[in-house]
């Protein structure tokens, strides 16, 4: 081989890692300011938690629960999530409860709320209510408690109201009503809702989760004991998607959204540059740009220093 | 003494958290909510008492002037200030508690987070190599699931996220669920030690 060619891989086995860090910046920040068209490909543990959270639209008697179990650090794949759960239950009339065990994910509801809420005429009390910040050693308790009888074991809502008094507890006793809880973490935590709320008193278990975290999930998704998982910034940018091309969805037909259907989900795509969907509204989708580029990169990086690894041994050799 | 009694109260109390989960009596239940009520008197003293140690840990920081002490600073004046914010204006949109939020708490977070991104990209570039079958395996792997996950990978082949998730669902998961199999007999084997009294390391000792 060309020394001159060895010579040049020699030296960027030994390249200073500034420069990768340039690559990797500029990959992220070039799509994310400027945003692209690209397809998003809806997988069924998204398509599930859809299917199910649109279950209960306009049924005053089902509701569903967000707990978020994370802080601000892991908002750029999470928030998009809660923001698009959120979009869809006040879109389709759906009654939406959400709840917080750490002291940092309490402005993180408030603002998850107040961004989806701006868009909608939904009342705090009446359409959804916020739980509020509790305090993670009470997270077990809670757990349990809500299983026979959810006003008892919350108490309080996070404007310190009587949970028994509030208009939306009507019909809304325990995980039978409340039957869908959606865990968004950073972590397993999903795990506690499927040992204590499932396996005791039947109720169903989402979780959205990083994208890191996937893996971890993946055995109770297989069995059924998570009836959908949404995998990093990715299921966030699927369930935008959901939601834009159903529950959003405005005709003569369909005045409130239109029902679920593979073909159209298949057929349909959502252009993501101009403004006919909010920003706030397609922020993973964005996201996703940047994570396609910035994984291409990491696989031309791990390619090249593999490249760089064969040639220096077979000169050593 | 000073080992028996918290013995004997871990003792009762875990078989009596044993019988709850198995019996529906309302004798189970009452005894339930009566530890609900007492859990959530307790949980408060928690945060008291991690106000107090953040306090005197970096109290004594401060005071004694150790090296980075002015970080011990701007620790307690955040802590300080961000809870008078809260408790004088509220936690609600547009206070400054959530002004705080929005524009130092969840940057700065995010930003820390992000830095993976850049350590990950670094760290494959140099390390991650095909040195031997295993590692051969794993690069493959690692770079199958990197494309399903994007859409440029189903943009490439549907073949591309369809092995991405037998990936995950085959090889991952058989290897998961060993691992789970393995710390769930440890826990309930630890569990049981626990209760019957043979564990007692906790207390403080190695007998």
């Amino acid at each position: 081989m060309n020394k001159n060619v060895i010579k040049l891989f020699d030296k960027m086995q030994n390249i200073d890692r500034r420069y990768i860090y340039i690559v990797v910046a500029l990959s992220i920040i070039i799509p994310l300011l400027i945003p692209f068209n690209s397809r998003t490909y809806v997988t069924k543990p998204t398509e599930d938690i859809y299917k199910k959270i649109d279950s209960f639209a306009g049924d005053e008697t089902k509701a569903i629960l967000m707990s978020f179990t994370h802080d601000a650090s892991t908002m750029p794949e999470l928030f998009p999530m809660e923001v698009s759960v959120l979009r869809h239950c006040f879109e389709r009339n759906i009654k939406v409860f959400t709840i917080c065990w750490l002291p940092a994910a309490a402005p993180l509801v408030d603002y998850a709320l107040n961004t989806a809420k701006e868009d909608f005429d939904v009342q705090s009390g009446v359409d959804y209510c916020n739980f509020g910040y509790k305090p993670y050693v009470l997270r077990l308790p809670i757990m349990l408690g809500m299983g026979d009888d959810i006003a008892k074991a919350v108490e309080t809502d996070s404007q310190g109201r009587k949970i028994e008094n509030l208009e939306i507890m009507k019909n809304i006793k325990n995980y039978d009503d409340m039957n869908l809880v959606i865990d968004f973490a950073a972590s397993s935590s999903a795990l506690q809702w499927i040992t204590y709320a499932r396996a005791r008193f039947g109720a169903n278990i989402a979780a959205g989760v990083t994208a890191v975290m996937v893996a971890d999930n993946y055995p109770y998704l297989q069995t059924g004991q998570l009836m959908g998982m949404f995998r990093g910034l990715k299921g966030a940018a699927e369930y935008e998607k959901l939601v834009d091309v159903f529950a959003a969805y405005e005709s003569k037909d369909y005045p409130n959204g239109r029902p679920f259907s593979k073909e159209i989900i298949k057929e349909t795509r959502v252009p993501i540059t101009g403004d006919t969907v909010p920003y706030k509204y397609k922020k993973a989708r964005i996201g996703m740009n940047a994570q396609s580029i910035a994984h291409i990169m990491i696989i031309f990086f791990i390619l090249l220093g593999n490249i760089g690894y064969f040639i220096t041994r077979k000169k050593e050799l | 003494m000073k080992r028996q009694i918290p013995l004997i109260i871990i003792i009762t109390l875990g078989f009596m958290f044993v019988a709850h989960s198995f019996i529906p009596h309302k004798i189970s239940t009452d005894f339930f909510d009566w530890y609900q009520d007492w859990v959530k008197a307790v949980s408060p003293f928690a945060v008291s008492l991690g106000i107090m140690s953040l306090f005197m840990v970096h109290g004594t920081k401060i005071k004694r002037k150790i090296s980075n002490w002015q970080y011990s600073v701007i620790t307690l004046a955040g802590l300080v200030f961000t809870a008078f914010a809260g408790f004088m204006w509220g936690t609600q949109s547009g206070t400054p508690y959530m002004w705080l939020f929005e524009n130092v708490q969840m940057p700065m977070s995010a930003t820390m987070f992000a830095l993976l991104a850049f350590y990950i990209a670094s760290a494959a570039y140099k390390a991650f190599r095909a040195r031997s079958a295993e590692a051969t395996v794993l690069l493959i792997a690692a770079i199958i699931v990197m494309l399903g996950q994007v859409p440029l990978g189903a943009m490439i082949s549907k073949w591309i996220p369809e092995s991405s998730t037998w990936i995950l669902n085959v090889p991952n998961l058989a290897a998961k669920r060993a691992i789970m199999i393995g710390v769930g007999l440890g826990m309930t084997a630890t569990s049981l030690k626990i209760l019957l009294g043979i564990e007692r390391t906790y207390l403080g000792g190695g007998d």
